[in-house]
């Protein structure tokens, strides 16, 4: 094959410049290396021993008392001094960066909700303490049954954070008046509506976030719902079910089926005439049969237990484990059981939320209309403290998740109070103002994998999250003794 | 000889402000407890490794030297560990604030 000479371009005539540059000499430098002391080490990665060996392993009985025979003496001799030892006292080691005051980490809003006067009715964590989602709503006025809305989530741990630009934000066709995050599924988020259904979504999928929702249907509640949980599966621990609360006096377990649907597995109502008599509470007016709840917490001791808040003041402690059938008309694919155990002594108002404490099988919190917060033992109907934090109305309040003796409640004056039980039990340790003009402060949540961390919605659209000193984080020497000896003031 | 064994372990655990008492072997292996099987296990483990580094430091600044005892205060309450060539007895206190 000949190579063809090719035609040459023409020089093609530009006007140009010409620069020229060069870079500053480098500076270099040599140095040998040479290691003088080498060791060989072979490395074999051994299977784990499986946990929960046997506890009476073979062994030398003689062997063994002779053992403790030697230390016995030398033992004893180190707890006596340890019991009188005053060497520790006052001492106090910190391993963590010491904070002294509470300060605001982010203020998050949706201009959009925001513009529309929506209020935060509920906010959550994600189970991997990094996403915080809100739900847009109102708490005030009557139908906004027509009114669109909005679920935001921001993810606090992506760098570029815009506080005005969540990360996902899925639009909902009614006001969404409570949410909760899955578990153990980080993207995976219920929320209840006003207009009583229940839906799921996936805020990792903006453009189809929908999973499941229960429809229009006649197991639906008929009221708002006001709180919604995801509770594991009796039989299948690490499935989730979700639980709502609805002021139409029914208590909806619901599992996600296919096509979207979600189906009722389980039902509670709650009917006034069923309502144990151990408290003597008002004459509801004629008519009136259905006891509205309005907030729900399990215990973390006791799985099937569980504590309802309602609109006529009184706590109820109810059981998933209840088989009496209720005594209501309301139509249901499911039997509806009465779930009451016990009921409280009242509150002088509705009662908003309810919180069990962490610590303790038998303490839980109420805080509702009357601006006071409660304090239960599960085992008197009498409150064990009655505290006054405001004067207009309560709208949440939930127990550290790190700190036994301290709560935080959200008041109708727009601050957020923290309690420590420990320094005093009259007055707030900390009184955090979030809104500037009074507007009310709606929910609040504890971040429980960084526990510094508290989330507080109000009725501005904002979503402020709060890092707590340490104070607030780190438990003191004799916390769960304080608070066993708090509970155990039950009247005999 | 298993009686003398219950005996001193009784001893123990009744004293002032003993949370719980266990006897390990030396592999790690709990032989005798007071405490639940899970915290036991997780004790067992853990305080038998420490140990042995607690030993091994002992020994390293001075050859002639041997770990005799080994105790860890922590915030909620004490743990003491009396080190053998077999065993280790370790005892949970939670001492007079």
């Amino acid at each position: 094959m000949r190579l063809q000479p090719m035609n040459l371009p023409r020089q093609c005539l530009a006007s140009g410049h010409s620069k020229s540059c060069q870079t500053a000499s480098i500076a270099t430098a040599e140095a040998s290396v040479q290691t003088r002391k080498h060791a060989d080490a072979e490395v074999q990665t051994e299977v784990p021993a499986p946990v929960g060996a046997r506890t009476v392993a073979q062994h030398d009985s003689p062997r063994l008392a002779a053992f403790l025979r030697r230390v016995e003496a030398m033992v004893i001799r180190e707890l006596n001094k340890n019991w009188q030892s005053h060497a520790f006292d006052g001492f106090e080691v910190n391993w963590t960066e010491q904070q002294p005051t509470v300060t605001c980490l982010h203020t998050l809003g949706y201009p959009p909700a925001q513009g529309q006067g929506l209020h935060v009715t509920s906010v959550s964590w994600n189970t991997t303490g990094s996403v915080v989602a809100c739900a847009y709503g109102r708490l005030d006025d009557g139908d906004w049954s027509t009114l669109k809305s909005f679920v935001c989530a921001w993810n606090l741990d992506r760098r570029g954070l815009n506080p005005q630009q969540p990360s996902a934000v899925v639009e909902v066709p009614s006001a969404v008046m409570c949410l909760a995050f899955h578990p153990t599924q980080p993207s995976h988020v219920a929320g209840g509506l006003y207009s009583g259904e229940v839906l799921v979504w996936d805020v990792s999928h903006p453009e189809d976030p929908l999973l499941w929702r229960t429809g229009l249907t006649d197991d639906t509640h008929t009221d708002p719902v006001y709180q919604v949980l995801w509770l594991p599966e009796p039989r299948h621990s690490h499935r989730f079910q979700v639980l709502s609360v609805a002021t139409d006096g029914k208590v909806l377990l619901w599992q996600g089926g296919g096509a979207g649907q979600l189906q009722l597995t389980e039902g509670f109502a709650l009917v006034v005439q069923q309502l144990p008599r151990n408290t003597k509470l008002k004459k509801p007016p004629r008519g009136e049969t259905e006891v509205g709840a309005t907030a729900v917490a399990f215990s973390g001791f006791d799985p099937s237990l569980f504590v309802l808040g309602t609109e006529g003041g009184f706590p109820l402690k109810c059981s998933l484990a209840a088989e009496e059938a209720a005594l209501t008309r309301m139509p249901s694919s499911v039997p509806l059981r009465a779930p009451a155990r016990f009921t409280f002594s009242p509150h002088g108002g509705p009662i908003y939320s309810v919180s069990c404490s962490p610590f303790h099988r038998n303490l839980f919190l109420s805080a509702g209309t009357d601006g006071h917060i409660h304090l239960y033992s599960m085992l008197q109907a009498q409150p064990l403290a009655s505290l006054q934090l405001s004067h207009k109305y309560l709208f949440a309040v939930r127990w550290s998740p790190v700190r036994p003796l301290v709560f935080a409640a959200a008041s109708g004056e727009g601050d957020v109070q923290l309690f420590d039980l420990r320094k005093s039990s009259q007055k707030p340790t900390v009184s955090i103002k979030q809104t500037q003009d009074d507007s009310p402060v709606y929910c609040l949540e504890f971040n429980r994998q960084q526990t510094q961390l508290l989330a507080a919605g109000d009725a501005k659209g904002t979503v402020k999250v709060w890092q707590l000193s340490t104070e607030f984080t780190e438990q003191g020497p004799r916390e769960a003794e304080d608070l066993e000896q708090l509970a155990a003031e039950v009247a005999t | 000889m298993q009686a003398e064994v219950e005996e001193t372990l009784k001893r123990i655990q009744s004293h002032k402000g003993v949370m719980g008492t266990m006897v390990v072997n030396a592999e790690g292996i709990p032989i005798r407890t007071t405490l639940d099987n899970s915290t036991t296990v997780q004790y067992a483990g853990l305080l038998h490794q420490l140990t042995m580094k607690a030993k091994s430091t002992v020994r390293d600044i001075d050859p002639q030297n041997d770990l005799t005892f080994l105790r860890i205060r922590s915030k909620k309450h004490e743990i003491m560990v009396a080190p053998d060539k077999e065993y280790l007895l370790i005892v949970i206190q939670n001492p007079c604030e």
